[in-house]
């Protein structure tokens, strides 16, 4: 039966605690979260799709190369128009002639995610992704950030009985006209038609009145999804085994898939798994079961959940862009968009080139050899995504080019380093910016991983590429 | 090969000198130049210029070196205008002194200008980094400072090499500057004063750092025979070297010298027929504090590790074997980045002349360093005493 093969999930590091906003503002909407995954500023839904993506295939061992499809869901597409899946699929290394389709416009957009991936053939690559923002007065405060990956195949570890829908129109929910997430707080009438959707599409897969032993259930926050559960024929331990949105918020179209990984990875062989989307006026659930008791779905990234380090209200109103600066005039570097382009391979996936004659491994891989300096035809070598330290200086206020300063500003002092990776027999040097890292603790000779973000933004396009995140940070919240 | 002689050599002052232009800092420089050559020189016998800048601030992207030679009435001479970062006027010297000893010319002028401190701060930022590797490390967010930051990180791991030690730098360059009329900060500061400044890409500081400057040198360079008919023959270029580095630091194969400064020093002192230790006197390129430490060992005046040590024992001192940055170098007098190679050479010249703020005595070769950016270029020229014929 298809289902789910395999998955993974990101959730950012950095943790609001409820307490802050309630701090702030004498009170929190807030209500079942006690802290909040926050998005570096350097973090969109695109890069997070890429660090869950870029963890199934690391972690689980899933080849890029044998994927048919790519469905990406998210509320929070970087871009109202223009390269969202496509530039995953270069991110990713996926195959160009993947079949794509982007999913978008409300919370539950995974679950059309999902059943695309569920009725068509072959393994399809599921990324759920999102990071909302909303009023900071009051619809802000739940909302969170994290991205789950499913790898949907035939045979799968884990079979998800198809989809069942429910659709009435019910507006003024949760909407959106512009950057901030919006609702009429009509409380009961918008409490009915959640309810009422819910149960409907519940029932529909629940023919059979089998217990229900966990649910990720809509949850745009930590104590919903219990009342929510009150019309179904679901308990509340079952409701807590796929509740994430007490830890890093409501992740918006990502928050049920990434619940209900956390409870596949909890359950039982024989459990009863269901995953129950709202959004739009449409609900649908999904009823999962472990297929092959003899295999184990292993969801990678899990600890993301319960790590993480804590900032301040303040230094989160700077990394999502509620507090903001003045542009800094003066322009960017000329580095124009062919170019860039032209690069991806090298900052997305560190491709460098062997040199054929001395057998030294230059990056990126252009021009004359970089050790014997001959003009040679180089063979492409990626290079290790994990290296060191080799030269770091850490750019305070007024060091940055124009071009980081809006950057600067939002996540404060940044770390550029010379990172030396190797690469073939030998080893490449770049420059990285350090991201997610304790500066006061980062030096030269520390472990670093290469992660995929927004490095900047030029006439109004954003531009992708590596950066490095020192080792050792998955702290737990203090 | 003919010999090449430096005949003139002067400035403007270097500062923040808003209300000049290009035009005005070079005419300032070029009479100040002509004032030190010989009574019987005249502007007429110039052949050719090269004029290096690096054009910060955009204000005349082309043509610049031309617009300076008329606008100071050096008609219709042939003029070309070099870009090789900071070191647009070391490599503009090296053209005129190809220039002379392939006998093409008699006269050539070499010299540069530069103004920096009337843009605002965000076009400003803009330009610090232009000359830094642009794909990959300009866009790590990286400007020179940030560079040099991570040669000192580099060199800090590597040796015995110490934050103090680069508040060093700027105490004894500072102590230099302050006795030049001419250096844009030309105030004394303590160790203290240097270890606690604010950061501008650490482990530099404030102080580890050079300004950005105004200003604009000329220097006069003859053919001997030009030379001897002027009767001025106390400055002859002994050895005049240069080479070209990776541009990013990151694609070189040392992160704790410059690859670029070490071949262009053993060329020059090749073609001088000298050693290291036969240097009196040096001018090098301190845009950071760690650029003077690099260039200790780049050119050889210790062993690698050891430019701590040289500076901490004083032997770079103005009292010391081998004084360094008599002027103040980049970080008291200035770096107006296309007039510093041949600002350099004025203070040389002053020097050989005996007319210096900070007067070494008994010199015989006296040496010129000047890199451009991160060490994409350097030229090293050295120059020797010959005495003046009558």
């Amino acid at each position: 039966m298809r289902g789910i093969d395999a998955a993974s999930v990101y959730v950012p590091r950095a943790r609001l605690s409820t307490d802050e906003i309630v701090e702030a503002w004498g009170h929190s909407t807030a209500a079942g979260v006690e802290t909040k995954a926050v998005p570096a500023a350097d973090e969109d839904a695109i890069t997070m799709a890429i660090a869950a993506g870029a963890r199934l295939f690391e972690d689980c061992d899933v080849d890029r190369s044998a994927l048919d499809r790519l469905a990406i869901a998210s509320t929070t597409p970087p871009v109202a128009e223009g390269d969202f899946a496509s530039r995953v699929v270069r991110a990713l290394g996926l195959p160009r002639s993947v079949g794509q389709s982007v999913h978008t416009n409300h919370t539950a957009a995974a679950a059309e995610a999902i059943d695309a991936a569920l009725h068509a053939s072959g393994r399809v690559l599921v990324l759920a992704t999102d990071c909302p923002r909303g009023d900071p007065a009051e619809s802000d405060h739940p909302l969170g950030a994290g991205a789950a990956a499913l790898l949907i195949d035939d045979d799968a570890v884990i079979a998800v009985r198809d989809g069942t829908w429910y659709a009435d129109e019910s507006p003024g929910i949760r909407f959106r006209t512009d950057d901030a997430i919006d609702s009429l707080g009509i409380t009961t009438y918008e409490r009915n038609a959640m309810s009422t959707a819910l149960s409907q599409a519940v029932s529909a897969l629940n023919k059979g009145d089998e217990t229900i032993d966990a649910a990720a259930i809509h949850q745009p926050n930590g104590s919903l999804p219990y009342r929510l559960a009150r019309s179904l024929p679901i308990d509340n331990a079952a409701v807590s085994a796929g509740l994430v949105a007490d830890r890093i918020g409501d992740a918006g179209a990502a928050t049920v898939p990434i619940g209900l990984l956390a409870a596949l990875a909890a359950a039982t062989d024989d459990a009863q798994t269901v995953a129950a989307f709202f959004g739009g006026g449409t609900a649908a659930a999904f009823a999962c079961e472990v297929a092959d008791a003899q295999r184990s779905i292993d969801v990678a990234g899990l600890s993301d959940l319960d790590t993480g380090v804590s900032i301040s209200y303040t230094h989160y109103l700077r990394r999502r862009d509620h507090l903001k600066g003045r542009e800094v005039g003066g322009g960017g570097a000329n580095v124009s968009l062919p170019t860039w382009r032209e690069s991806l391979d090298a900052r997305y996936r560190l491709i460098a080139g062997k040199c054929p004659e001395c057998g030294a491994v230059s990056f990126p891989p252009r021009g004359a050899c970089q050790s014997c300096h001959a003009r040679v035809e180089f063979e492409s070598v990626p290079a290790n995504r994990t290296g060191k330290i080799v030269a770091l200086a850490t750019i305070g206020q007024g060091g940055a080019p124009p071009e980081f300063a809006r950057y600067q500003q939002r996540d404060g002092a940044y770390g550029a380093a010379i990172v030396e990776l190797p690469a073939g027999d030998g080893s490449i040097r770049l420059p990285g910016q350090l991201t997610d890292a304790d500066l006061e603790h980062a030096s030269v000779g520390d472990r670093v991983t290469a992660s995929i973000r927004r490095i900047y933004e030029q006439e109004g396009v954003p531009r992708y590429g590596v950066k490095f995140v020192p080792d050792g940070n998955g702290e737990e919240i203090a | 090969m003919n010999e090449a002689y430096i005949i003139g050599a002067g400035q403007s002052p270097f500062g923040s000198y808003p209300d000049e232009t290009y035009l005005s800092l070079f005419e300032t420089a070029f009479d100040s130049a002509l004032e030190s050559a010989p009574a019987a020189f005249s502007p007429d016998a110039i052949d050719e210029a090269y004029l290096g800048t690096l054009g910060v601030g955009g204000r005349q992207i082309g043509l610049s070196a031309p617009a300076v030679t008329e606008h100071v009435g050096l008609h219709g001479i042939p003029t070309t205008r070099v870009e090789n970062a900071c070191a647009a006027s070391g490599f503009a010297l090296r053209q005129a002194v190809t220039a002379v000893r392939s006998g093409m010319v008699d006269i050539a002028l070499a010299g540069g200008y530069e103004v920096m401190t009337d843009t605002s701060s965000d076009h400003t930022r803009w330009w610090l980094g232009v000359s830094g590797e642009t794909e990959w490390e300009r866009m790590s967010g990286t400007t020179f400072a940030g560079v040099y930051a991570q040669m000192a990180s580099a060199h800090i791991g590597a040796y015995d090499t110490t934050i103090e030690d680069l508040s060093r730098v700027a105490v004894k360059n500072h102590a230099n500057g302050a006795k030049n009329p001419k250096a844009h900060l030309g105030f004394e500061c303590t160790l203290e004063d240097a270890m606690n400044a604010p950061s501008v890409a650490d482990p530099l500081n404030l102080y580890h750092c050079c300004p950005t400057t105004d200003g604009a040198s000329a220097v006069l360079v003859a053919s001997e025979d030009a030379a001897r008919e002027l009767g001025e023959t106390s400055m002859r270029v002994a050895g005049a070297g240069a080479s070209s580095g990776r541009v990013g630091l990151f694609q070189r194969e040392t992160l704790t010298g410059i690859p670029a400064s070490i071949r262009a020093g053993e060329a020059a002192y090749e073609e001088a027929g000298i050693g290291p230790e036969e240097i009196d006197l040096a001018e090098v390129h301190d845009c950071f504090a760690i650029a003077e430490l690099l260039a200790y060992e780049d050119l050889g005046f210790c062993e690698r590790g050891e430019a701590a040590t040289l500076l901490r024992e004083g032997v770079t001192d103005p009292d010391g074997d081998l004084p360094t940055n008599t002027s103040g170098g980049l970080k008291s007098k200035g770096h107006p980045i296309g007039a510093t190679g041949t600002g350099q050479v004025v203070e040389l010249f002053e020097q050989f002349h005996g007319t210096a703020s900070v007067q070494i005595d008994d010199l015989q070769y006296a040496l010129a360093h000047n890199v451009g950016g991160s060490g994409g270029g350097t030229t090293v020229h050295i120059f020797e005493r010959e005495e003046v014929s009558a």
